[in-house]
Formats: C-alpha cells, structure tokens, sequence
C-alpha cells in the first residue's frame, strides 16, 4: 500500500527529460513551419491552397471537425462516467480534460486558418445572423472551450495547494505559481462545498454543450441541402463519431502518459479493459449510424446521390472510404472485443489507428460532397473537380495538431495527470494528513 | 564637292515626299470607302396618349449587321414638292431612337390625307448620307369591353380618322399584357367586318396583379395606317396571391427578419449558460476567500 507522500511524489509533475526536450522542440519547429506557410497563405491569399470554386471546404474544415469531435471526450469521460457512478475513471479525467481543452482551443485556430481574411473577425459577431448555424458554432466554441477549462481548473485546485506545499523547498518558483492557481485552497468546508457544488454543475452542463457542440457541427453541414450533408441522421451520426474520435485519442495519449510518467500503479490493466469496452460501444454505435448514413441512400437515393455513393463506394473515394470504415472502424471492433485486445499495447495502436481513420473520416465527409455541386459551373477548369490539399495547407494543418500536442504535452508537464486528492481519498488518506505527510 | 547646291535640293526633295506623304494618307482616308446606313422606320399610335415615330439605324460593317450609334437623324414632313423639317433626333448606342409627334395636326398631309414623312442622315465620315421615307393615314381604335351571358368579350372598331369611315377587313391583334411580352388571345386573324368591327371572347382564368388585366387591341404595322393600340383596363383576371416571404420572419430571411421563436430561445440558451458560467466564475473568487 502506497503512503501519502509516495503518492504525491508518483503524481507530481515532473520536468522535462532529454527525450520530453527533443519532443517538445520537434513540435516547436513543426509549428513554426506552419506559421511561415500561414504568414504566406495571409500574404498570398487562399490561392496558395487547392480549394477553389468547388471544393471551397478543405483540408482545414476536416480538421476543424475532427478537432470539435476529439474534444468530446471531456464531456463523456467526466460528467456521463461521473454521472453514471463509474468509479474506473478517476485516474483518466484529468488526461480527458486536458485533451478536450487543447482540441477545442486548436479547433478555434482551426476555423480561423479556413477565414480567408480573419481580420474580418468580429464581423461574425456584429453582423451575426441568428439563423445560421455558422453563428451558432461562433457562439458554442467559445462557450465550451471556457467549459472545458473550468471542468480541468475546478478539481484542480486541491492539487494546486498540494502541489504548493510540495514543491515549496523543491522549486519555490513553480510552488509561487501552484499557490496562485490554488486560490488560497485550505480544504475547508465551505471551499469543499462550493468546490463540489460547482464541479457538479460543470458535469451537468456539459453533456448538453458537448451534445450541441457536436450538433451544430453536423448542422453546419445538414443544414446547406446538399448531396451526401443533407440528412436528419447528421447530429447523431456526427456524436457518434465523436465519441469514437475522443475515446481514440484518450487511450492513445493515456498509453504514453502512462509508460514516460511510470504511472502503471495507477492506470492499470484494468483501466485499459474499461476503456477498450467503452470503445467499442462508441464504435459499435458509430457502425450503426454509418449504415443509416449510407446504406439507406444506396436504396433511395435519386441521380446526384448515387453518383456521389459510387464515388464513395466504388470510385475515386473508394480506398479512403472503406479504408476509414474497414481500418478504423471495423477492426477495431473485432480486436477490442476479444480481452487481449484490451491490454495496453494492442489498445495504444487501436486507439491511434481510430484517431487516424477518424481525421480521414471527416476528409471524406467534407470533400467529395463538394466536388458534386448542385448547379455545376459550365466549363470550369478539370482541376475544379478534383481536390487534395497543397503543401501549404498540409504544413498548417500539421502544425495545428503539432499544436494540440504541444498544448497536451505542456499541461502534462506542469499539471497532475492523475487527480491526487481524489485518489488520496479514495485510498482512504485523510487531508490533513496529506498535507503533513507531503511536508514530512 | 562640284555643286554642293544639289544636295539642297535633294534635301528639299526628301521632306517635300514626307510630308506630302501625310496628306496623301488623309486624302486615302477621304477616298476610304464609307459604310451605307440603313435606316428603318415606324409609325406607332398609342390611343390616348402618344404617336411617335420608331427609328433604327443599321448598318452592314464587314458582312456583320452593326448598329450605328450617335448619328443625327433629321425629320421633314414633305407635302405638295415641299418639305418642312419637323424635328432630329440622335440615336443611342443600340442604334434606335424614338421621334413622338406631339400633336398630328402640326404636320400636314397631302390631299388623300396621307401623312409623308421623310427621315434624312446627311452622313459623316464614315456613313454614306441616307434617306428614309414613310407614309401613313392616321386611324382610330374604339375598343370596349362588354360582358354576355357571364362571358367577357372585347369589341374593337377601326376607324380612319380624317374621314371617320370604318376600315374594313383590316387584322386586329387582342392581347393581355404581361411581364415578358404580350399573351395573344382570340383566334389568330381578327378581321374587321364591314362596320370596321370586331368582337373577341376572353378566356377566364387569366391571372393579374389585383385581377387587374390591361388589354391591347393592336392594328400591327399596317401598310396604310403604321401600327395602331388601344389599351383597356378591366378587373376581370384572377388575384395573383403572392406567396413571397420577403417580409415574413423565416430561417432564409436576412438578421433583422429572425424569426421570434429563435431569437427567444437560442437568446434564452446563450443568456442561461453564460449565466451559468459566471456564476462558476464567481464560485472562483468565493473558494478564494472561504479559506475557513
């Protein structure tokens, strides 16, 4: 059995390796080439991209979505497992937290990069239209992205003052900035009782923000009326995906936290197991609304529809599309229902598996749409019909998820990844006695 | 050098040929052959209103039939070997251009009370100069909608206005105005009868702003009488009901048009967040100063 101080020290931040250095200035520069490309696509204009009249939704869009989708996974790891009494998640919120706020912080920059001329900014706000849902998404991401930081901020305030004392001889920079952040966090009973009351809020609040987050992006798209967008399945088809795309992402960042931090002792096996089932419920429901999505259209569907299904099905889409479904979607259902399949390692490889087939899984919703206009342009270049991203676009979009890392990999750094107070508490360790434990 | 004089004249020579040689060019573009206008012209009466004179100036430019634009065209009532100049008018850039005769009786016409009108372009630099000449006697439209055993028709008379005689056998055009051109009705030739009379049903049904419907009865481009209307109004169309949105609050309408559920509810679910989140935000600075 662990002793308080083992367990602060176990979960304490800890700095930067060798290893966490080159990591970090890998992902600085990858970032740094982005913006040069973005200085540049600012200079230039959009031209330096390979959008054009048709496909005026690109790579940028896609990556927006898959951004909006991974950070659902606050809103299901916390409050649904929170709500639903899974004790299992204590030791994965934090992680979840931390992810929601960098893909939901990175799918604002995201958005943004697509402005051809972000200058015009505020225009989305002065000149709202209440009727479009493109306002609406000006409203929710800001809206969830303060959400999902209170959600990381309010349970961390304990450890904020635990973490104080503990690196108060250690680092008394870091101890100044930890006390800070604690507002003063004593664990009276009065702070307890508003601490408790307010994350209980937070965990209410956010299913129905992370539920209309997801929406109003499927409505973005169901909402334009055209071929393969235009369906009342969208909303929940998009949660569905989301939930797939937020639990890959989950597993594959827990799986490396755990093996550099040494946190075996505390997400276990067990934890891992837990996981693998949860996602092969999403991906299971996901399967389900991808059927409805496109095997009901291959019965009903009129000219324009099927030619867009042919694409997807047998035509220029067609290894992506049954790449992303077979690769990401469907094997990993058949692995993670067998048990091997939900220790560690299979589960690390699943879950990036899942996060790649998801960001190509919002490719191929946003393009090929596009190359089928409804009022097709006479004569348009042969280029029109056909998109894949330029190097600009490429160099951007890697530096945003360059980005998102680097967010993750910071608040990994100088954050507890595994709650301690809750742990100590459920250790059985009382308060006090973890306070003194940490100055002895 | 024997005779240093020749060069002189050489020179002179030289500078004689160059700029003589500009004034050949300007003589060649004096001698350039000039385009032929060709000049069309109709006389339109508009019962209770206006009579004028249509006028369109083509011309036949490298085998392409082009409109001549900007060129003054002069109107004269020629009567009994004499001519009077009634008026010019300039054409605009399709070529066309419109000369309205005030008042008929300030033109005189010759003594089969026949109205001679002569339409002259005295030509330019480019355009040969042209003639145009139209005759026409002015006519008459009586037309009157009547109503029988529940059906609406249109009687119309023609009559020769200087001699108030009915024109017989003469085809009438009725239609109904719309908004690209007019809608004809009744039987394809109308003909006059021998009281210059003719009676056209209208069929029911005919949709109009406020089932309001504005006929046309037409003696169109006649050899004697140019081109004759009358217009008739009657109430007798059905109402178009406009089902334009414009002014309505809809989800496709601009923002100052938001419907009023949306803009209650997404402002109710915005403010209830937002509220939310400020009162979390306050539960900040409460922890902070609730350290016993």
């Amino acid at each position: 059995m662990k002793n308080f101080k083992t367990l602060v020290k176990d979960l304490a931040p800890k700095k930067f390796g060798k290893l966490d250095i080159i990591w970090t200035c890998f992902l600085i520069l990858i970032i740094f080439i982005g913006i040069a490309a973005y200085i540049d696509q600012l200079i230039k204009g959009q031209e330096v991209t390979n959008m054009r009249d048709y496909a005026l939704w690109g790579i940028y869009i896609s990556n927006f979505v898959f951004f909006v989708a991974t950070s659902f996974v606050g809103s299901v790891t916390v409050a649904i497992l929170r709500l639903t009494n899974n004790e299992w998640r204590t030791p994965l919120v934090r992680i979840a937290e931390i992810i929601s706020v960098a893909a939901i912080v990175m799918a604002g920059i995201t958005i943004m990069i697509d402005m051809a001329r972000p200058d015009r900014l505020l225009n989305l706000f002065i000149h709202a239209r209440l009727q479009s849902p493109i306002t609406w998404d000006v409203f929710i991401i800001p809206t969830y992205m303060v959400i999902s930081l209170l959600l990381l901020y309010f349970p961390l305030i304990p450890d904020f003052a635990i973490l104080k004392k503990y690196f108060k001889k250690k680092d008394p920079k870091l101890s100044k900035w930890y006390g800070k952040l604690s507002l003063n966090w004593t664990g009276s009973v009065a702070q307890k009782a508003i601490q408790t009351k307010s994350i209980r809020i937070i965990a209410i609040m956010i299913i129905p923000i992370g539920l209309l987050l997801q929406t109003i992006d499927a409505w973005l798209f169901s909402t334009t009326y055209r071929i393969g967008w235009d369906s009342t399945n969208f909303a929940p088809y998009f949660i569905s995906g989301a939930l797939v795309a937020g639990i890959g992402a989950l597993i594959s960042v827990i799986y490396v936290v755990r093996k550099y931090k040494k946190l075996e002792d505390y997400i276990t096996d067990f934890h891992f197991d837990k996981l693998g089932k949860l996602l092969v419920l999403a991906c299971l429901t996901y399967l389900y609304f991808n059927v409805n999505e496109y095997l009901i259209p291959a019965f009903t569907s009129k000219k324009g529809e099927s030619i867009h299904l042919d694409t997807l099905f047998t035509g220029a889409y067609a290894p992506l599309f049954w790449s992303v479904t077979i690769v990401g979607l469907i094997l990993p259902i058949i692995v993670l229902l067998f048990k091997k399949g939900r220790k560690p390692l299979p589960m690390f490889i699943v879950g990036l598996v899942v996060v790649v087939g998801s960001w190509w899984k919002r490719f191929v919703i946003v393009t090929p749409t596009l190359l089928h206009p409804f009022l097709p342009i006479q004569g348009v270049p042969e280029s029109w019909h056909h998109y894949f991203p330029s190097l600009h676009e490429w160099l951007i979009t890697v530096a945003t998820l360059a980005m998102a890392l680097l967010i993750i990999t910071l608040l990994v750094r100088y954050l507890p990844v595994i709650p301690i107070q809750r742990t100590a508490d459920e250790l059985g360790l009382m308060e006090n006695d973890k306070i003194k434990n940490t100055e002895s | 050098m024997k005779n240093p004089q020749k060069f002189r004249y050489i020179f002179l020579a030289l500078i004689s040929v160059f700029l003589l040689s500009t004034n050949f060019q300007n003589l060649h573009a004096q001698n350039a052959k000039k385009n032929k206008v060709r000049l069309k012209a109709n006389y339109i009466k508009i019962m209770d209103s206006l009579s004028y004179i249509e006028l369109t100036a083509v011309s036949k430019i490298k085998k392409q039939n082009t409109k001549v634009s900007n060129i003054e065209l002069n109107i004269y009532n020629e009567f009994d070997d004499d001519k009077i100049k009634i008026g010019n008018v300039i054409t605009n850039m399709k070529g066309e251009s419109k000369f309205i005769i005030k008042n008929l009786n300030t033109i005189k016409p010759d003594s089969t009370s026949t109205y001679n009108i002569l339409i002259s372009f005295k030509g330019n630099d480019s355009f040969k100069k042209s003639n145009k000449r139209i005759s026409f006697k002015d006519a008459n439209i009586e037309a009157n909608l009547i109503k029988k055993d529940s059906t609406n028709y249109i009687t119309a008379t023609l009559i020769n206005a200087s001699t108030n005689s009915p024109i017989t056998d003469e085809s009438l055009d009725i239609q109904v105005q719309r908004l690209f051109r007019p809608l004809r009705i009744g039987e394809e030739f109308n003909n006059t009868n021998e009281n210059g009379t003719i009676i056209v049903p209208i069929e029911k049904g005919i949709p109009g702003v406020n089932g309001i419907l504005t006929f046309e009865v037409v003696l169109n481009d006649s050899d004697d009488y140019g081109t004759v209307k009358t217009l008739i109004e009657a109430p007798i169309g059905v109402p178009i009901v406009d089902e334009s949105t414009f002014n309505q609050r809809t989800l496709w309408s601009p923002r100052n048009k938001t419907p009023l559920f949306l803009l209650i509810f997404a402002n109710l679910i915005i403010l209830g967040i937002w509220g939310i989140i400020v009162y979390l935000i306050l539960n900040l600075l409460k922890i902070s100063k609730s350290k016993t």
